[in-house]
């Protein structure tokens, strides 16, 4: 994989101590730790907090970054982990707690309010490594590989995992067929 | 709006099990981040005050000191060699005005007094001797 020379650059001076350098690389690569946490943690405000976490810990292990590497899959690895740390601690939460936390105050509000209630419903009995599976692979476009590397398991086990829970989500979802 | 969801896959994706694409749209929109400029600034200010805080926890106190090693090491080299240059002019300087007034005001003295002692002691040598003799 080419590293774009600027995010080299700016790697290597946050590396050496450049906290303006490291603001740049927070910038360019914040939006995608967020759908990485998100498709983790699934809450707004967890996803937050541990795109907050996860650059902090980048930030302390910069010294161990080797610049050869994607600076973004780095981060997103850590962010990945500071999310898995956050479920972890979050184990216990209702099907309700998570239906209400996917009503993003983002959405369109124009898409059909059944429809969204029911996606969202089916998404949040998912278990919680099939849901983020789904997100990462079909949503944000990441290898099985990649999400292995993400979640700790190996590419083999996400594809599994990939194929399970869209075989659950679409038996969720049986009723809405054409 | 239901007729929309087609399952499974229609091809559109490389993946023969993946979902349609409608549905897709549907996850992507209830995970969409947020989309204002002002959220994404204010979230790194919050990432960039925690990092900077946790510099600051980090650093020892003598750590701000650092800036001024090099300037500081510069500084002492130049007082040391200034100081030397200093103190090689005054010895250069002491030596011979030392040298002289070592030997114009001691050694005569010594050297006298070092006569007085040979005569006292020839004289006592001789006196010595004159008793022995006449005894």
């Amino acid at each position: 994989m080419r590293i774009p020379d600027e995010e080299r650059a700016l790697a290597e001076a946050a590396r050496a101590g450049d906290q303006n350098a490291f603001a740049s690389l927070v910038r360019l690569h914040q939006r995608r730790a967020y759908l990485v946490a998100r498709a983790i943690v699934t809450v707004h405000e967890d996803a937050e907090d541990a795109v907050q976490e996860g650059f902090v810990r980048a930030w302390q292990s910069m010294d161990r970054f080797d610049s050869s590497q994607s600076f973004g899959a780095w981060i997103n690895r850590i962010v990945a982990n500071a999310a898995l740390d956050i479920t972890r601690r979050r184990k216990v939460r209702t099907t309700e707690e998570l239906s209400d936390a996917l009503r993003s105050p983002f959405r369109d509000p124009a898409l059909d309010a059944e429809l969204k209630t029911r996606l969202t419903q089916a998404l949040a009995q998912l278990p919680e490594r099939a849901r983020s599976v789904i997100v990462l692979h079909d949503i944000e476009g990441y290898t099985h590989t990649e999400i292995g590397e993400m979640l700790g398991i190996p590419g083999g086990t996400a594809r599994s995992d990939l194929h399970h829970a869209r075989q659950k989500l679409r038996g969720l979802l049986q009723d809405l067929r054409g | 709006m239901a007729d929309e969801l087609k399952f499974p896959g229609n091809g559109a994706r490389a993946d023969r099990d993946s979902l349609d694409e409608s549905l897709v749209s549907l996850i992507r929109e209830a995970y969409s981040p947020p989309a204002g400029e002002e959220y994404w600034a204010g979230l790194e200010s919050r990432i960039m005050s925690r990092v900077t805080s946790h510099v600051a926890a980090d650093t020892p106190w003598w750590s701000v000191l650092a800036p001024w090693a090099r300037p500081a090491l510069v500084a002492a080299a130049a007082l040391f060699a200034l100081a030397g240059a200093i103190d090689r002019q005054l010895t250069e300087a002491d030596d011979p005005a030392a040298y002289e007034s070592v030997v114009q005001s001691v050694t005569p003295d010594v050297l006298a007094t070092s006569e007085e002692l040979i005569s006292v002691e020839r004289g006592t040598d001789g006196a010595t001797l004159s008793y022995f003799l006449s005894h």
